[in-house]
């Protein structure tokens, strides 16, 4: 199902451009080459898009995984983003703070300290629901834009801004920064080019170790059986012992750690400092989709996260190249989603003479599905 | 304190009041579809996606036929039509609301911009001017008032509009049987359903809406208030309506007195030439008074009991 929702997202994607006078062989010949260094018309150096994506890969994977423990109870957070822009801002707050502190101290402290703030912030929306059934969709939503506003005002005219008439933070100290995996080295020539321009990083690494330990969580420890019984359906839960309440604010937490380490490697690997790309960051709103093509898992959380890290570096290389707006990813990516979230696929075998007759099929629900059966219901009692 | 007080000088003038109702007009469209929408059952988290749309295709229309109303009513349709996916999305398809709602918004923020591209070859950033902006008109005798006359009858045409709408919305829906059958629907379709009412027109029709509505906004704020397109220009207001139908409690009036006070941010914000704090700061009032509400500081909020599931017919 989830490779039939890219299919449907492509071949309506071809129709898009072909109503519109842009040949779609051209778009996605360059979205193969910005992703995946294939096919590349204009002698683009292969190694370099691959390193682009997986830069891109990286807190997809972190904010991925932010979306899909909550899954798993029945909550969803549409705030990674928020819970990323957090940890940025931790991160960079403490790296700039105590920048001549020696990376072994202070590497961990930005890291841990962007995971603090993103579980903080994670955390409001887990409490709200616990205790008084504020719907998290809604409070993530607002703690969003709380996150988003609280940035520009922190660097601009704010006490992290570089200096007067500037939209960026003073940069992080060296001891606070990822380093690169390939050495940044400009007399080191790796794939015919100075091994210092590709960017990526060992935050790669973190993240892997990141999706591995939500893998762990969720299927290995008993907390990760609470967290399923929960999502399952609250009265059993609760039948069963587990406090509703507690799970949901840990989960929470946990959630927003990831979301706010995301942040904060974005700024420890690649930016260093925060800057107005920040406004528009979508990392938070692509991980959404990240965990419903993913079906919640953590093999196709890392594989959907690669498809949107190669479309994200993919847009730009279309762009340049075939004088295709990169704007025709964010139409793809919300053509999976509506394709996943309504099922067109299924739909659409289920119509065809031969396709499949219905009665064979399971019952194929989105993985959110289900989740707004609990939206209604009065709050958690305190267990 | 000085910001307090320059605060506290410009609450007192005409001007900040006049712009307050036209801030508020803005998130009033799209919050009374919200309103409209959820009532009926269908949760929708995607006016800001509805409202960029008739935005865009407002600016279109009016750069092709330099006729602001023809404008208006295209962007009015276009919203309709964004809004059409999510509703046969959600309520054909049975689809999570929610996922489709954050699927509409990235769909038109990704679509607006791939069009300006296509239409006026423009790479990504695609400041365009329309030409004919729609009217400012001034009640002839009525703007004379002191003070009132030049908040009230001294604005844009959307702005009467939207308060002729913002009654008539609220007599339809607690006055009326179409009214009583949109909120039976959105509280308990099967018993709709067993009465005769058709769950899945009500459904569309207010959905569609809602879409209407969010366009409307949407080309007010394109060709009356910034006369341009600008990607991404609705800069979070269709999520400041959504704050603000949950804090107006799921009522038109509830919601337009939510409107005024984030209007009121708004304008102090337009304003802050004359006062000293960070607009960035007051930015963020609407979304933390909203987590105040519903916090259940300030009274609970409850949606409609069957807001946000799908209607399965013959289901108990």
């Amino acid at each position: 199902m989830p490779l039939g929702s890219v299919v449907f997202a492509f071949v309506v994607g071809a129709l898009i451009c072909l109503v519109t006078g842009a040949n779609p062989i051209d778009a996605y010949s360059g979205l193969l080459c910005g992703g995946f260094g294939i096919a590349c018309a204009q002698g683009e150096n292969p190694a370099l898009q691959v390193s682009n994506t997986v830069v891109f890969l990286i807190p997809l994977i972190t904010t991925g995984v932010a979306v899909a423990l909550p899954f798993r109870a029945g909550l969803f957070n549409i705030g990674a983003e928020g819970q990323l822009l957090a940890g940025a801002i931790a991160c960079t707050a403490i790296g700039v703070q105590f920048k001549d502190l020696p990376a072994v101290i202070l590497l961990p402290m930005v890291l841990l300290g962007g995971m603090a703030a993103g579980a903080v912030w994670a955390g409001i929306a887990g409490v709200l629901k616990a205790t008084v059934g504020a719907h998290e969709v809604v409070t993530t939503i607002m703690l969003n834009y709380i996150a988003q506003w609280l940035l520009r005002y922190l660097i601009i005219g704010g006490p992290l801004q570089l200096g007067a008439g500037t939209s960026t933070s003073k940069p992080i100290g060296q001891g606070a920064r990822l380093a690169t995996l390939l050495p940044a080295d400009n007399s080191l020539i790796i794939f015919g080019l100075p091994a210092s321009v590709f960017r990526v990083h060992t935050g790669l690494l973190i993240a892997l170790v990141a999706v591995a330990a939500f893998a762990f969580l969720l299927w290995r420890t008993s907390f990760g059986y609470e967290i399923r019984t929960v999502g399952q359906s609250q009265k059993a839960a609760r039948y069963a012992g587990v406090s509703v309440s507690r799970t949901i604010i840990i989960t929470m937490l946990i959630a927003g750690a990831f979301s706010g380490l995301a942040g904060a490697i974005q700024i420890s690997g690649v930016d260093h400092n925060l800057t107005d790309k920040y406004f528009t960051d979508t990392t938070g709103f692509d991980a959404i989709a990240v965990a419903l093509l993913g079906l919640g898992s953590a093999v196709g959380i890392v594989l959907a996260a690669l498809l949107f890290g190669a479309l994200h570096a993919g847009g730009a290389i279309m762009q340049s190249d075939a004088g295709i707006s990169s704007n025709l990813v964010l139409v793809l990516q919300a053509l999976i989603l509506f394709s996943i979230a309504a099922n067109f696929v299924g739909a659409i075998r289920k119509g065809l003479p031969f396709g499949r007759k219905s009665a064979d099929l399971p019952p194929e629900l989105p993985p959110a599905a289900g989740l707004m059966s609990e939206a209604a219901a009065p709050p958690p009692e305190p267990t | 304190m000085s910001a307090l007080g320059d605060v506290g000088h410009l609450l007192l003038t005409a001007n900040l009041w006049q712009a307050v109702l036209a801030a508020a007009v803005l998130l009033l469209l799209p919050a009374l579809g919200g309103v409209i929408s959820e009532r009926s059952g269908v949760v929708n988290i995607a006016m800001e996606g509805m409202m960029l749309t008739g935005a865009f295709f407002a600016v279109v229309a009016d750069l092709a036929w330099h006729n602001a109303w023809l404008a208006t009513a295209v962007g009015i349709i276009a919203g309709g039509l964004i809004a059409s996916i999510h509703a046969v999305v959600s309520i054909q398809f049975r689809a999570d609301q929610i996922v489709s709602g954050i699927a509409i918004n990235i769909f038109a923020a990704g679509l607006t911009v791939f069009l300006v591209n296509r239409i006026y070859g423009l790479q990504d950033i695609g400041h365009i001017g329309p030409t004919e902006g729609l009217p400012y008109i001034d009640i002839r005798g009525l703007d004379q008032i002191p003070f009132f006359g030049k908040v009230l009858f001294q604005q844009n045409v959307v702005v009467y509009a939207a308060l002729i709408l913002l009654v008539g919305i609220h007599v339809l829906l607690f006055r009326t049987r179409l009214g009583l059958r949109i909120r039976a629907v959105g509280e308990h379709p099967q018993a709709a359903d067993t009465a005769g009412i058709n769950v899945y027109l009500i459904r569309y029709s207010a959905v569609i809406s809602s879409g209407l509505l969010s366009g409307l906004a949407g080309a007010f704020l394109a060709i009356g208030v910034s006369n341009t397109f600008v990607p991404n220009m609705t800069d979070g207001r269709g999520y400041i309506a959504l704050a603000a139908m949950i804090f107006g409690k799921w009522t038109p009036f509830g919601a337009f007195i939510a409107c005024l006070i984030f209007g009121l941010g708004q304008a102090i914000y337009d304003n802050n030439s004359t006062i000293h704090i960070s607009p960035y700061l007051l930015s963020m009032l609407p979304y933390i008074l909203t987590l105040v509400v519903l916090a259940g500081l300030v009274g609970r909020s409850t949606p409609p009991a069957h807001d946000g599931l799908p209607y399965v017919p013959g289901s108990e």
